[in-house]
């Protein structure tokens, strides 16, 4: 089933941030995206969401060029990925903390500042303020705990203060306290410009999101805010919304 | 390429090893403490002491001879003790009571002659080599005494360098070549599968770094420390800083003192080129492997192979020609070579056969950097 998700019209009326047509990526049998068509317009946070192995991964590995697309294309800020040049605009948190445990969160910073071309001190102490990080600057990373392991990946993906910011399920393992945090990061983040597609299978942080996608088997159930989707399932929970638009069958091949 | 992310790789790989401990001794320290254990081992190994039975069961005829023979052994500084019974003999060797039996018989040739046979422990055969060495060396004296005429000296010498007794001079190079080698490989495996699965990789493939700049940045990084090592370890085996004595602290030197004839430079020149192919055996090893343990797997088919044939214990003419192909396919053989060219023959670049050791570790290290890059594909998770 290939759901083509409604484009998002007269929105925010500047060209879609992110536009993928027709994008497909199979490993062997496995139809991991399968034929996805949207666009995401600037400045909003689209909320990825679906259980487990539902695509969300290969999806934002395909629209940050990672992996090429078995049909289909996908564009950044108007360029087609994989694009090396365009990866400058973009930044990837992955789902692993991805830091060096044996450098400090300073030099973290500063190594990922460089190799994005950033200069100077003032973007690696932007990043760590964002992300209240400032008084452990001088920690090794191996010494840190989870949760500020979590949030020094954040900020090194915002070191070059990327336009576009793909966060491959920024909350995993991070207690709730530090999730609110988070999420106000985020705001912040979207309402300065930078359009999020965060990625989750937690349904409670969807209606943080200005937009949903549900995902399963590689294609998209439903897209909407958390109020539409709502109203389209005919439910007040979104966890029942998502089993009700069809994240219960399992699509079989 | 941008010079600015490359000099950032090359930055972080060295902080993350110097912040290392474990793995700064393992470059610095162990190739120390191993060479120099092993140059105590091949210079101070005792004369096998000798402690022979003469058994004579020729009778008469053979009595000079045992006589003979037990002098010359006596003169070499054996123990030397005579008895009538091969059994008691034998016993008396088993026992390790003795070393070394010798049994004179009525030859089988004809019955004017004399056969010898030397009957040792046979538990430790290179220990018995030297009894009956020993003895071989007797018989010789025994024999130059009895005819009353001296026997040509044999003396040795050589094209490139000087002949010497010290086994540490053919030794040391290649012990050289193989620690650069091996802890390179080691370092680098472990620390790029780290960057595959700690997620590293993933997040720097999604930044503008190509995969040569890493490949780059990941050589230099890992060739200064190689770099270092050798240096150290060339200072260690080619030094000898006497220290005299002082107070109640005795003379002693540091270093092993090994003679070399060529440009250090040009030794370092072959390690180094060494070991940039190890960096990039290392980053592509560490594609199949799944675990650190895994790298250290990968040893016994990587590195023990190059250990055996590259001459490194064995000489590489003494090696069966069914082997001889594979030996020239061995990167750490050309190592080898260059470096007892440089240490011993004292070679130069004009040098053919110096030339060619440094163009196949070129190529090797050229075409490992290929494969390497290859493997740091952005479409791997």
């Amino acid at each position: 089933m290939a759901l083509h998700a409604e484009v998002d019209p007269g929105r925010t009326g500047s060209p879609p941030a992110i536009r993928a047509e027709g994008l497909v990526k199979t490993f062997g049998t496995l139809r991991a995206v399968d034929d996805l068509s949207f666009d995401l317009a600037p400045g909003r946070i689209y909320g990825l969401l679906g259980p487990n192995g539902s695509g969300k991964t290969t999806l934002i590995r395909l629209l940050t060029g990672l992996t090429i697309p078995t049909a289909g294309w996908a564009e950044v800020l108007g360029t087609r990925m994989p694009s090396r040049s365009n990866l400058r605009r973009i930044g990837y948190m992955t789902q692993t903390d991805g830091v060096y445990a044996a450098l400090t969160v300073v030099e973290n910073l500063r190594f990922f500042g460089a190799v994005y071309g950033v200069e100077g001190d003032e973007p690696v102490e932007h990043a760590l303020g964002i992300v209240d990080l400032a008084d452990r600057r001088s920690s090794i990373v191996g010494t840190l705990s989870g949760g500020q392991r979590r949030r020094l990946s954040l900020a090194c993906a915002l070191v070059h203060r990327p336009p576009v910011l793909f966060l491959d399920e920024p909350t995993v393992g991070v207690d709730p306290l530090l999730r609110v945090q988070f999420w106000a990061h985020f705001r912040a983040l979207s309402d300065a410009g930078t359009t999020i597609v965060v990625s989750s299978h937690v349904m409670d942080e969807a209606d943080r999101c200005d937009e949903l996608l549900f995902v399963r088997s590689g294609t998209i159930i439903a897209r909407g805010t958390g109020q539409e989707i709502r109203v389209q399932a005919g439910t007040a929970d979104l966890e029942q919304a998502f089993l009700r638009l069809g994240g219960n069958v399992e699509v079989t091949r | 390429m941008s010079r600015h992310r490359i000099v950032a790789l090359f930055r972080r790989v060295v902080l993350e090893i110097r912040r290392d401990r474990p793995s700064l001794a393992l470059l610095f320290i162990a190739p120390i403490v191993i060479t120099g254990l092993v140059t105590f081992i091949l210079r101070e190994s005792q004369a096998p002491q000798v402690t022979a039975i003469v058994v004579n069961l020729a009778g008469p005829p053979g009595q000079p001879v045992g006589i003979a023979l037990a002098a010359a052994l006596r003169t070499d500084g054996a123990t030397v003790s005579d008895m009538a019974d091969e059994a008691a003999a034998r016993a008396s060797i088993g026992d390790k009571a003795a070393s070394v039996g010798i049994v004179i018989r009525t030859g089988t040739a004809s019955a004017s002659s004399l056969d010898i046979t030397v009957i040792t422990n046979g538990l430790d055969p290179s220990g018995d080599v030297s009894q009956v060495s020993a003895v071989q060396r007797s018989v010789l004296a025994a024999a130059t005494a009895a005819s009353g005429t001296p026997i040509p000296v044999v003396k040795h010498a050589t094209v490139y360098g000087t002949p010497t007794d010290d086994p540490v001079t053919t030794f040391a190079p290649a012990i050289v070549a193989f620690f650069a080698y091996f802890f390179v490989y080691i370092l680098t495996g472990v620390s790029f599968l780290r960057e595959r699965t700690g997620g590293t990789l993933e997040r720097l493939m999604a930044t503008p770094v190509t995969r040569g700049e890493v490949v780059l940045g990941y050589t230099l990084g890992f060739g200064l420390f190689a770099t270092i090592q050798v240096a150290v370890l060339m200072l260690w085996a080619l030094g000898s800083l006497h220290v005299g004595a002082l107070g109640p602290l005795p003379a002693f030197s540091i270093g092993l003192g090994i003679a070399a004839n060529g440009s250090p430079i040009l030794a370092f020149l072959v390690v180094v080129l060494l070991a940039v192919g190890a960096v990039s055996l290392g980053i592509f090893l560490s594609t199949f492997a799944r675990t650190e343990l895994q790298v250290i797997q990968f040893i016994p088919i990587v590195l023990a192979p190059q250990f055996l044939l590259s001459g490194v214990l064995f000489p590489v003419s003494s090696l069966p020609s069914i082997l001889q192909p594979l030996v020239a396919m061995m990167p750490l053989n050309y190592a080898v070579d260059g470096l007892r060219q440089v240490f011993i023959r004292g070679a130069d670049l004009g040098v053919p056969a110096l030339q060619l050791d440094l163009a196949v570790l070129g190529v090797v290290a050229a075409f490992f950097a290929t494969i390497a890059a290859l493997t740091i594909r952005r479409d791997v998770v």
